[in-house]
């Protein structure tokens, strides 16, 4: 059953659009990240003009990221002080990434820009994902699971304005949560993320939050973030398809829900291992795109 | 249905005919005047039918033009690897949408002279580039524009597709493609003997959004940000609404 989507302004098979939002949700819910960083390139797949993709996809990521927060708040897993601080620098951020959007679009190199980053970071991610998929798996394999360190001082800890965030049991400086919040938020404007692939290992590996409560509190500030970025591009670029991102998000919370009863029963190691690969090939296909030679090197933009 | 339609406006045009014959002119219609893009658009087909005083080697022409405007064609070059677009040039006065049918190939209908002077042809548009700027090797990028335009389908050149029958009645059909521009087109249909116009009818068809898929355009470009908080409180309740239902099951 086509659909014409009103801000896309073309047609578009609903079915094909729902499943892909089921997937991503499953994906979402097994995992924990993934809705956004791959939900956006299949939708340029699909035809939808990046900026649009990414407005919507923005728009979409409410919806699981408020189911998701529920259910981990519902275990106790949200530390809402580091989360209120985070996604004040993702406010920031969000902002920020709309007003560079904006600007890219009127010099005409915004595909390009959306393009590129998805490449880089998706590469970034996914080897990152896969080799240490590998490594656990190998590890287990051999039978020895070492922890690494817990806690590690480094300058990081030297920065002013300690403040304590007694659910993480951490004592550190608001400024560096504040700025993992800006980039990420400026990221989540210009690619359509919720960021959740950046802003887990960097509160595990910089904040050194526990994994337990990582995923929860970055749900929680992924929720502001997202609206932020969706009130700009709607406000600034009216590039939200709020038709397009309805049946995105239909699927994607029924996802969320059904993948989050199984994250008991597969492999977390084996997961990643196939998300990591898929983001590579998606990853690859980008590249393709950019670097070979197009059928036509001329191509018309017919303004509305 | 489809086939009663065709069959009640073939008996309506061979009555108008008789018309025709005494006045020397022609008559045309629209299967479809309006045509209103709503939430299950997927392109439209209209036929264009009517009747004409003919003779035996006359020639129908039609030519629909859509809204005109700016656009831009954009060169893509490669830049450390990448391709891209680094080169761009307007062109105003472009119509958005573009269809010339006749009955047999306009070439053989009228000369190259007489096809520029009344604009016949996708190369005898009167395209003006954006005055002020400077291009260079203008042709390739107004052969791009030509080319692109009719892979998108928004432009057509379908010759050989009006059907003629008895020296009276034409017929053809005409494909707006889904992404097309909305605005009024104009329908240009020209009755050629030897060369020469003998008679034209003019029409238009109107393009426009239509139902819910209108409404949201317009709210999304007038109460932008309204818009986007609405859209918002939207993913926040199915986001809610999804965990209440989950819970329970």
């Amino acid at each position: 059953m086509y659909i014409y989507l009103p801000i896309a302004e073309q047609p578009i098979h609903s079915l094909a659009i729902l499943g892909v939002g089921t997937f991503l949700g499953l994906i979402m819910g097994l995992v924990g990240v993934g809705g956004g960083f791959l939900l956006t390139p299949i939708m340029m797949f699909l035809g939808i003009p990046p900026p649009v993709a990414v407005a919507s996809v923005a728009n979409q990521l409410v919806a699981p990221s408020v189911s998701g927060v529920l259910s981990h708040w519902k275990r106790g897993n949200v530390d809402f002080k580091m989360g209120t601080v985070l996604l004040l620098g993702g406010v920031i951020g969000s902002s920020i990434g709309v007003v560079i959007f904006n600007f890219l679009g009127k010099i005409g190199q915004l595909d390009l820009v959306i393009k590129s980053s998805y490449v880089v970071f998706l590469t970034l991610i996914g080897s990152l994902m896969l080799s240490e998929s590998l490594n656990l798996i190998l590890r287990k394999r051999k039978g020895k699971v070492s922890r690494g360190k817990l806690h590690q001082h480094n300058w990081l800890h030297g920065l002013p304005f300690k403040t304590r965030f007694r659910k993480s049991k951490l004592y550190i400086s608001v400024l560096l949560p504040i700025f993992i919040g800006i980039i990420v938020g400026i990221l989540a404007a210009l690619m359509g993320i919720g960021g959740g692939f950046i802003i887990v290992p960097a509160m595990i590996y910089l904040l050194g939050m526990p994994t337990s409560l990582v995923v929860g509190t970055s749900l929680f500030q992924i929720i502001f973030v997202a609206a932020n970025t969706t009130i700009l591009q709607a406000s600034q670029n009216q590039t939200v398809d709020i038709v397009l991102a309805s049946i995105l998000l239909l699927g994607s919370v029924v996802g969320v829900q059904v993948g989050s009863r199984f994250t008991n029963i597969l492999k977390g190691e084996y997961l990643r291992l196939i998300l990591s690969t898929l983001i590579i090939l998606v990853s690859l296909k980008l590249l393709t795109d950019l670097i070979t030679i197009p059928s036509d090197i001329f191509s018309v933009i017919i303004s509305r | 249905m489809k086939f009663l339609t065709s069959l009640h406006i073939l008996v309506l045009a061979f009555i108008i005919s008789y018309d025709v014959k005494a006045k020397n002119q022609i008559v045309a219609d629209l299967s479809q005047e309006n045509v209103k893009i709503t939430t299950d658009f997927l392109g439209a087909k209209i036929l264009l039918f009517g009747a004409y005083d003919g003779q035996k080697g006359d020639d129908i022409i039609v030519v629909v033009t859509g809204p005109k405007g700016l656009v831009t064609v954009q060169k893509k070059e490669k830049v450390f690897g990448i391709w891209v677009n680094t080169k761009s040039v307007n062109y105003i006065n472009t119509p958005k949408y573009l269809n010339i049918s006749s009955n047999r190939d306009i070439n053989k209908i009228l000369n190259q002279k007489t096809q520029k002077i009344s604009e016949i042809g996708l190369n005898n548009l009167k395209i003006r580039l954006q005055p002020g700027k400077k291009v260079q090797k203008e042709k390739e990028w107004r052969e791009a524009l030509t080319r692109n335009m009719l892979k998108s389908k928004l432009w057509s050149l379908n010759e050989n597709s009006v059907s003629l029958n008895k020296n009276a009645l034409f017929r053809s059909y005409l494909n707006l493609p889904s992404n097309v521009i909305t605005g009024q087109f104009e329908v240009k249909i020209l009755h050629y003997r030897n060369s020469k116009l003998i008679s034209k009818e003019l029409s238009t068809i109107n393009v426009s959004k239509s139902g819910v898929s209108a409404e949201i355009y317009n709210i999304a470009q007038n109460y932008s940000t309204l818009y986007g908080i609405f859209a918002v409180i939207l993913a926040v309740l199915v986001g809610w609404g999804a965990n209440l239902i989950f819970r329970k099951v």
